[in-house]
């Protein structure tokens, strides 16, 4: 009935469903939390987001999950559990051993859930507990450490991919290991970031976060993000989600609802994005603010050296960043346009000089 | 009960039980969660994760926009497959509200439970709170499991008469073991002689993996209860029931003692079966307690991580002085076959399709053959069987190659020849199942026609003369599509 | 299996697929093509067959017998090689126009790199022009062939990776023939690179496979016009080191010689090729050519409803683009020049993909024993390290050998690495992976309280606080 010719060869492949590493990154600032507190607190979104990571768990044996917290001050693991963990000053070393034994015994006891499920949760709650508790009400800058988490989860992906890689990453010197995240020939984990968000971006963190985000881009892992405050809105994971080919989704209207945005929006990993139609976004703010105002602008010069970003023309046509001294480009710029007006200048400059000091020393010197 | 060839035996025993019982089996929420990690593939997983919480009814029609169109086949296997095992309900059409679909409220509560925990179904098994015998850990399990099921497969494989009766102690499995292998028609008695001779379905059992040998084994147990209850003996056992111990099995950890007296009734006579079959095992001190082997604790895993499974097993073996099975057979191009193991077993599985020119310490090397495939056909393996038997045993550096390289597991070429080998000596295949014919006009044929393709049930078609053969599985569905299609007919009238 | 010459055998596939083999059958590679190929010219003084290398001397057996130890020492030793560059940071070119030139001669049939000269050349190239772009989003790039003694055109000037690829693709099929000819092919450069502002850098990279060039003119003047135009010259000879092509790169590249090299095998040939996607480092008498250049910065729009918009570009019908921020042309990809009003059209995130080449992540520094206490396991991602004690076993032998040894190469002993600034211990392939792909200190970033003492974490990071900000 059907002849085996040329043109028909069976194929056979190995099946088996590609392990899935989710890595979640939960934004734990406690001023956002708090602006949400009577929508959605903190504890009953974590209650949601354990569901979720039980939700992922659940696709499969091989799937993992690691979650990070990026907090007001540092971004620590929550799972698996680090080991600096234990030499944190602020933390009460016996107060964490109670903690243990505690769960210990819930764990044991509990014949109403998956061993894995209760493991995984007890690691996240203790570790959180032990960070809200580090946490001082004194020192609380209002931002929020993605890029950190973002690069400690990358560095963790990156470590994992590398033992399901192929052999010759691990054995053979001459190929060494980066070779390997260059040219992903076929991914043998498809691993994906979510940052569950509560605060604004920080401009600070502007060149480290898209680092991170260029080699999330760079491995193909999405960045997905599900922002939940309100008057905040995260630009750089806006443009993280569009970069590495993410979902960006806001919740802000209903942050109620955070279990089935994630269940809905999130859940599904690379496999099932093939199929399904991802949340998009209609329009991304990719406008850029200059160094010397602080101005959005659409039109702007750029510093062919350094690549600062000027929303006119700097005085005496000097770079503000390397102190360079630029010629004008032929093309679209009015020669007309050299400013004159020194006063309101010379303060922005101010501003701007002190700051790129500390830059330009290290950052650029001139080549002699 | 015919065996099959792919490993998709359970999903065809559950698609044949009624709704009455999954609705049953649904109440247990590690049940719940085994049938959606094992039976369901990934867009299904997707969308009843999607469905878990929602509020209302998902429309069919906001499926059909979330899902991609180039996605299309998928989706419909994956609803054929929802409704098969009951998962979800789908309104019927008509024309004032638009057509959706639920979850079924037993399925989405213990999904849920299962999830989120709670709830005191202890449907994960309850943990003994008895000291544990230090001896007993997972390398003595593993130890355990893999004699007891290689004791089975050499009962199997001795029929073949390749070898002679082992020379060490033990002899085999109990006659429990046997009758139900008996009855599951993988080995018959011939003739007046004693002597067992093994079937084509016991070749298939053989040639299956670990993971696929379980499930036929307990399948037929399953069915061996429900024949004997059928007949009025009472076992105590309900197969419903079993179904959902062997689920909660599969959710226990592996190395933890569970306390029996949390079992029923029933359960607790299951037990002793288990304990035959190499899935439980119980210290002869404490009765009190029992183990989960790893042929239990990953009743339930994907393909992937049963290869971690042999990788366990290996290291229990070692132990045992000689190593086992470890999963290793590298295929080359040239027809060449090399397989690391030293197991007897292993080495007389191999010997059935293969010509073993040399055999080294811990390696066999051999050669695939006209000849020996022949030989093998004329024993009654079929082509699919040494293929996937290679296919699940290969080499991790076979796998790791593929991957990489973005080829096919096995080479091309020696699947075609094999395939070839075969169609030498017969050029038919046959597949069970129903012809459908003598429509009423061509464009009810087109409509019902490309319905069973989406569903990927259609075997045959023949657009001429108006008529096409599904398969066996595919019935209920195609049925429920031309009742359906006749009523709004009727109702277009 | 050692000294076969495995690699000019047609291979049966055996022996791809056992990984143990591989490893000793690229460092016989190295060796032996060391003999043939040269040393690309580092050290004229010795002749570089003088220079034998023996792979085999290298492998020191372990204490226990084995060559465990000895080849994952190797691999993290090799690993870390490639770590220890200069991080000063230096002004680089960020904006470049660079011409590939592939040899397509009859040459490049040779088999010594496999499969092929050819094939391999290709696949490099394939690689080579989607890191370029990675690497250089505001940067151009052309393609041209030599073959038959003339240049071929494969591809035009142009910042779109897609484009280059297709055409590329195009010419992976066709085997190549005749001479090449290398005073063509630069006339041709020459003409590409003629009308591209003065503020990007002009650069040449050479894939040359011959011996020699059948050239139609004098060369040493087609030299002496790339100098005056301020054009570089790189070269990645496949065969041995060819005079002409010395003095080329010497030249242009102002009495550097490090431009000219020859690749030893396959790895060492990719290696070499992807190591131009670096922005080259600024020389002093480019300096006057910096300018400011006027960009815009468009952002993404859907269009609304059931309309569809055609783009400027390429006139296919797109749901989703730019608009120019000058004219309003609707562009459906980015970086592009206007179509319109010849304005820049860029991401503020391409801008901000180049920064790492200026503010490069510094070196992380080796942890001996006696301060590897403090960790247990690397800060990113939680791989535990060593503990000492395994160490102190086989210590009295393993040491003698190993420890100068690894020393030299930068291995640290405890297999942990440390950042100076916030002084956490990461893993060799957090480091790698660190320094290569992510440039961010994942210690220093997820630690506020160093940065709020401020100028010191922000200089090694080498991140201006601040440097750009992007707003809603």
């Amino acid at each position: 009935m059907n002849a085996i010719d040329g043109s028909s060869h069976v194929e056979v492949n190995a099946t088996g469903q590609t392990p899935s590493l989710l890595t979640i990154v939960i934004d734990t600032n406690p001023r956002g939390w708090a602006a949400l507190k009577d929508t959605l607190p903190f504890s009953k979104a974590i209650a949601n987001i354990l569901v979720f990571i039980n939700a992922h768990l659940a696709f499969g044996n091989d799937n993992q999950v690691a979650v990070l917290a990026a907090h007001s001050n540092k971004a620590v693991w929550l799972y698996p559990k680090s080991p600096h963990s234990d030499r944190e000053p602020n933390g009460s070393t016996d107060g964490d051993v109670e903690m243990k034994d505690v769960d210990d015994d819930k764990d044991r006891g509990n014949a109403n859930k998956y061993p894995q499920f209760s493991a995984i949760e007890s690691s996240i709650l203790s570790s959180l507990q032990s960070l809200i508790k580090s946490t001082l009400p004194s020192t609380l800058p209002p931002t929020t450490l993605i890029a950190g988490a973002l690069s400690q989860s990358l560095s963790h992906i990156h470590k994992t991919s590398l033992s399901f890689a192929p052999p010759k990453a691990s054995t053979d010197p001459a190929a060494p290991s980066t070779a390997v995240t260059l040219t992903p020939s076929q991914p043998t984990l498809h691993a994906r970031i979510l940052i569950v968000s509560v605060s604004d971006s920080e401009p600070s963190q502007y060149i480290p976060t898209m680092n991170a985000v260029f080699a999330a881009s760079h491995a193909r892992i999405p960045i997905d993000t599900l922002s939940l405050s309100q008057h905040c809105s995260p630009t750089f994971l806006q443009q993280a989600a569009v970069i590495t080919g993410g979902v960006f989704l806001s919740a802000a209207l209903n942050p109620r609802g955070l279990l089935t945005y994630l269940m809905f929006g999130l859940l599904a990993d690379a496999e099932a994005r093939n199929s399904v139609t991802l949340p998009t976004q209609d329009s991304v703010d990719f406008r850029a603010a200059c160094f010397c105002h602080r101005k959005v602008v659409d039109t702007g010069f750029v510093c062919s050296i350094c690549l600062s970003i000027f929303c006119e023309v700097p005085q005496g046509a000097e770079c503000l960043t390397c102190g360079t001294k630029l010629a004008l480009g032929s093309y679209g710029a009015n020669p007309a346009v050299v400013p004159r007006k020194k006063k309101k200048r010379k303060k922005a400059l101010n501003g701007v000089m002190d700051r790129d000091a500390s830059g330009s020393a290290a950052g650029t010197p001139v080549p002699g | 009960m015919s065996v099959n060839a792919n490993s998709s035996q359970l999903s065809e025993y559950l698609e044949r039980l009624p709704g009455t019982t999954f609705r049953r089996l649904y109440q247990q929420p590690s049940t719940a969660f085994a049938i959606f990690r094992r039976m369901l593939p990934h867009l299904a997983k997707t969308i009843v994760m999607a469905m878990l919480y929602m509020p209302t009814p998902f429309l069919l029609s906001d499926l059909e926009i979330w899902v991609k169109p180039t996605a299309k086949r998928q989706k419909d296997q994956a609803l054929s497959i929802l409704r098969a095992l009951h998962i979800i309900a789908v309104t019927v059409p008509c024309r004032e509200t638009p057509q959706s679909m639920t979850l079924t409220a037993n399925f989405k509560s213990s999904l849920r439970f299962a999830l989120e925990g709670g709830g005191d179904h202890n449907s994960f098994g309850v943990p003994s709170q008895l000291p544990i015998a230090a001896d007993v850990d997972i390398a003595f399990l593993d130890k355990y499991a893999r004699k007891k099921w290689d004791d089975i497969l050499h009962f199997v494989v001795n029929s073949v008469g390749l070898i002679d009766s082992r020379s060490d102690g033990s002899n085999g499995p109990k006659a429990s073991v046997k009758d139900l292998l008996m009855a599951g028609r993988l080995v018959e008695r011939k003739g007046a002689s004693s002597t067992m001779n093994i079937t084509q379905a016991g070749f298939t059992f053989l040639l299956q993996e670990a993971n696929s040998q379980v499930w036929t084994l307990l399948l037929l147990w399953l069915e061996a209860a429900d024949h004997a209850n059928k007949e009025g003996h009472h076992t105590g056992m309900e197969s419903v029931d079993m179904l959902s111990f062997l689920f909660l099995l599969a959710s226990l950890e592996l190395g933890r003692a569970y306390s029996t007296d949390a079992l029923t009734e029933p359960r607790r006579n299951m037990i002793p079966y288990l304990v035959d079959f190499g899935l439980i095992y119980i210290p002869h001190h404490d009765r009190r307690q029992y183990f989960p082997t790893r042929l239990a604790t990953t009743l339930t895993s994907s393909e992937s991580s049963l290869r971690s499974v042999s990788a366990g097993f290996t290291a229990a073996s070692e132990g045992m002085g000689g190593a086992q099975d470890s999963n290793a057979i590298i295929l080359e191009t040239n027809f060449r076959m090399y397989g690391y193991t030293s197991s007897p077993l292993q080495i007389a599985v191999l010997a059935l399709f293969c010509d073993l020119k040399m055999r080294f310490q811990e390696l066999v090397s051999g050669k695939l053959t006209r000849q020996s495939v022949r030989r093998a056909v004329d024993m009654g393996i079929t082509a699919d069987q040494i293929i996937s038997y290679l296919a699940t045993h290969a080499h991790e550096q076979m796998h790791r190659v593929a991957a990489s390289a973005k080829k096919s597991l096995l080479p091309t070429v020696i699947v075609d020849q094999i395939r070839l080998w075969q169609l030498d000596t017969e050029r038919m295949a046959t597949t069970n199942g129903f012809l459908f014919k003598e429509f009423d006009d061509y464009k009810e044929y087109i409509s019902v026609v490309t319905f069973a393709d989406e569903i990927g049930v259609l075997q045959w078609r023949n657009d001429r003369k108006g008529m096409f053969f599904i398969t066996y599985a595919g019935l209920s569905q195609v049925k429920d599509f031309v009742k359906n299609k006749n009523k709004e007919k009727k109702a277009g009238k | 299996m050692a000294d076969s010459d495995g690699e000019y055998q047609a291979d049966d596939g055996s022996d791809a697929e056992f990984g143990a083999h591989q490893v000793s059958s690229s460092h016989d590679t190295r060796g032996r093509s060391r003999k043939d190929g040269g040393k690309g010219g580092r050290k004229p003084a010795k002749a570089a067959w003088e220079d034998i290398q023996r792979s085999w001397d290298a492998v020191v057996e372990g204490a226990d017998g084995t060559l465990t130890g000895a080849i994952e020492g190797l691999a993290e030793a090799e690993k870390r090689t490639r770590l220890m560059r200069d991080t000063t940071p230096l002004q680089r070119g960020i904006i470049r126009h660079l011409v590939l030139v592939l040899d397509m001669s009859f040459y490049m049939l040779e088999k010594d790199l496999l499969p092929s000269r050819h094939e391999l050349t290709m696949a490099y190239a394939c690689e080579f022009v989607r890191e370029f772009f990675e690497q250089n989003p505001i940067s151009q790039l052309a393609i041209v062939g030599m073959r038959d003694g003339i240049a071929v055109r494969i591809s035009d000037m142009g910042g779109n990776p897609a484009e280059h690829l297709e055409r590329l693709q195009g010419w992976v099929k066709q085997d190549p023939e005749g001479n090449p000819s290398l005073q063509n092919a630069l006339e041709m450069c020459r003409g590409a690179l003629f009308h591209t502002p003065s503020h990007g850098t002009r650069e040449v990279l050479i894939i040359y496979g011959a011996m020699m060039s059948s050239d139609p003119g004098d060369i040493h003047e087609t030299i002496v016009s790339l100098i005056t135009d301020k054009i570089r010259v790189s070269i990645v000879g496949l065969g041995a080191q060819v005079a002409i092509c010395a003095e080329l790169c010497k030249k242009t590249n102002g009495g550097d010689e490090s431009a000219y090299n020859i690749a030893q095998h396959e790895n060492n040939f990719r290696d070499l090729m992807l190591a131009v996607t670096t922005p080259p480092v600024t020389r002093t008498k480019e300096q006057s050519n910096a300018s400011l250049l006027m960009m815009g910065f468009p952002s993404r729009v859907l269009t609304t409803g059931n309309t569809i918009n055609f783009c400027t570009c390429h006139n296919r019908p797109t749901r989703e683009g730019y608009n120019c921020t000058r004219c309003g042309s609707h562009v459906c990809r980015l970086p592009a020049e206007c179509p319109g009003c010849g304005l820049t059209l860029i991401l503020s995130t391409h801008l901000a993909r180049s920064y790492h080449h200026l503010f490069p992540l510094r070196n992380w520094v080796e942890v001996p024993w006696s301060q590897a206490h403090s960790s247990e396991a690397c800060y990113a991602c939680l791989t535990p390290f060593p503990k000492r004690d395994n160490n102190k076993k086989g210590k009295d032998k393993t040491k003698d050998h190993t420890k100068p040894k690894e020393k030299a190469k930068g291995l640290s002993e405890s297999s942990r690495y440390a950042c100076e600034v916030c002084r956490n211990h990461f893993c060799i392939d957090c480091d790698l992976f660190a320094h290569e792909v992510l440039h961010n200190c994942p210690g220093c970033q997820s630690d506020a309280r160093g940065m709020s003492t401020g100028e010191e974490a922000a200089h090694t990071n080498g991140n201006t606080d601040g440097a750009m900000e992007v707003d809603s």
